[in-house]
């Protein structure tokens, strides 16, 4: 059964001859345990498929189904709650409170749902990550690739069904790329989750059992 | 709270500047609502003494209780549950090089309007008088002789009572017919009967009867209408709401631009799904948080201020006032913080993340 899917969805800027095609009509389906990697140039329209398909916006046509779930014309509220009961996301720019602590960005998830995972599997995580010394420290106090794990730890901590990543690797050297990447992979596999990682690091592409290539607003399996 | 509180302890110093305005805000309030309330106990505290429900006035004197002139036969033709007659007269009194602007009041000493001696004894002979204990603030003493400014009269301090000043002026109570040599020296005798108004106590002021050319009003306008009185009220009051609406405007402005620095903040925890609500709840918890501790610290500082204060500084605080106008503080800070509100709300996650 499919975790979500995207059925003829585009998705179109602007108006007349200004208009931009950012999505042509896209088909995609992401199963359960699967680990997905959504690769391209930067433009192409790999941000706006994530977007998409996280229920930040709205389609222009066709529709976003999440969890036999169709998201596309749900009020901005119902879609805010879905965002926050199913999907977890890993973003480019850092989202971390800045004023939180690391282990405060995770009770701050406690705060607004349920679910999320037990202590002795945080401490996992923190762990697995290698930021458990940074347990009391502010965003302002790590660098870029520990703020970046931490993101990682927060997106996981809430046990999302579907995890989706905008270069989760960015900010890291290789090392710990891949390991992030065996992370990824490790959890979605025990878990069952969907995990789709948009990024144009093909290093990474060994780790995922899909790869979709986007290119000029077109999607196509590899 | 977990999100308003953490920042708080995170940026510790911008929140006590706000805190700090805030309470300077409120110290500013709360010491206008003391001074406010100390002027109007300087006009009315005689009268309140009375616990009177009206007084009758002729129709001529306009609510003013000098310029009313009538006589107890007419005072005694009034149909009310208790009556006290009451002459009233201005003037200055000195006694050695101590000089005092007050109210002489004849009065009967078995009304209702007799004040409760607190040093010293009740007037018994002639020219007798109790004072209000302001005067003893003021260097005079018991069994001071007293010249006034209008008539050869001597009056002699046997007794002092509390909290009796009229219209500014500390009360001289004695009896009617001190008063009566007083006011109209020689003629005096003539003039037994003239008092200036009646002072009535009832369960039903509606049900008294009386005369056309007399007016009945309720104790509470004839306050109002002391010289000066509405006017000193209303100026302070003004200068009270105004100051709550600058709290208003200051506390939206901080936190509109504490907001604005935060968009981006706010977009991405909106992008995970944590609900306007929650962030909502959350700047409103902060702006309540700040202003509690603004107004608990001012409300602190006025009383201790008070402590200090000179008694020639008419300052007096009513606790349950001052409560009132606290509580409005912070409400009023809420409002100020709806501004941030609306401008989360409106934050779009997507443009927030740059996607």
């Amino acid at each position: 059964m499919a975790v979500l899917e995207l059925n003829q969805v585009t998705k179109s800027f602007g108006e007349g001859h200004k208009k931009v095609e950012a999505m042509k009509e896209t088909e995609f389906k992401a199963e359960k345990g699967e680990l997905i990697a959504v690769i391209g140039p930067s433009g192409s329209g790999k941000s706006t498929f994530l977007t998409v398909a996280g229920g930040l916006q709205t389609p222009t046509s066709g529709e976003v189904i999440i969890n036999n779930q169709n998201i596309t014309k749900l009020a901005e509220k119902k879609r805010s709650n879905i965002r926050l009961q199913e999907i977890g996301f890993i973003l480019q720019s850092s989202n971390l409170v800045p004023f939180l602590t690391v282990d405060n960005q995770m009770r701050l998830l406690d705060k607004v749902k349920k679910g999320n995972m037990t202590k002795e599997e945080l401490e996992q995580l923190y762990n697995d990550l290698g930021i458990y010394d940074l347990k009391q420290k502010y965003p302002s106090d790590l660098s870029g690739g520990e703020r970046q794990r931490v993101a990682i730890a927060k997106s996981l901590y809430s046990n999302p069904s579907i995890l989706l990543a905008d270069e989760p690797t960015a900010s890291l050297d290789s090392d710990r790329a891949y390991e992030v990447m065996e992370l990824l992979q490790t959890e979605t596999k025990n878990k069952n989750t969907t995990t789709i990682v948009v990024t144009h690091d093909t290093r990474l592409i060994d780790y995922c059992d899909k790869v979709f290539k986007m290119t000029d607003g077109v999607l196509a399996l590899q | 709270m977990f999100l308003a509180w953490n920042e708080i302890k995170k940026n510790k110093l911008r929140f006590v500047l706000i805190t700090g305005v805030l309470m300077l805000v409120s110290y500013l309030v709360f010491f206008l609502s003391g001074l406010a309330n100390g002027l109007e106990s300087l006009n009315r505290e005689a009268v309140d003494k009375w616990d009177a429900t009206g007084i009758v006035l002729t129709e001529e004197s306009d609510k003013s209780m000098p310029q009313s002139s009538m006589t107890i036969e007419d005072a005694d033709a009034i149909d009310a549950n208790e009556i006290a007659v009451i002459g009233q007269l201005n003037a200055v009194a000195t006694s050695a090089e101590n000089k005092a602007n007050v109210a002489i009041f004849g009065i009967e000493e078995d009304s209702f309007i007799m004040p409760e001696v607190t040093e010293g004894e009740s007037f018994s002979n002639e020219n007798e008088v109790i004072a209000s204990d302001t005067l003893l603030e003021e260097g005079f003493k018991l069994g001071d002789e007293l010249e006034l400014s209008s008539t050869d009269e001597v009056l002699k301090i046997v007794g002092f009572t509390e909290s009796a000043r009229f219209n500014a002026a500390p009360v001289l109570y004695g009896d009617l017919s001190t008063f009566q040599r007083v006011k109209f020296g020689e003629a005096a005798g003539e003039n037994e009967n003239q008092i200036n108004a009646a002072v009535i106590r009832t369960d039903d002021l509606s049900k008294v009867t009386i005369d056309d050319n007399f007016e009945l009003i309720e104790t509470e306008t004839f306050i109002e209408n002391l010289p000066g009185y509405t006017e000193q009220s209303l100026t302070l009051t003004f200068m009270i709401y105004f100051l709550f609406v600058i709290s208003s405007v200051i506390v939206a402005i901080f936190l509109y631009v504490l907001t604005v620095q935060k968009i981006s903040m706010f977009g991405v925890m909106k992008a995970q799904g944590i609900s306007n609500r929650y962030l909502a709840n959350s700047v409103v918890a902060q702006t309540f948080i700040l202003a509690a501790i603004g107004v608990v610290v001012g409300f602190g500082l006025t009383l201790l201020t008070g402590a200090f204060l000179p008694a020639a500084v008419p300052v007096a605080f009513d606790l349950v006032t001052m409560m009132i106008y606290g509580l409005v503080l912070i409400a009023v800070a809420i409002v100020g913080a709806v501004f941030s509100v609306w401008t989360i709300v409106k934050i779009d996650p997507l443009k927030a993340i740059g996607g």
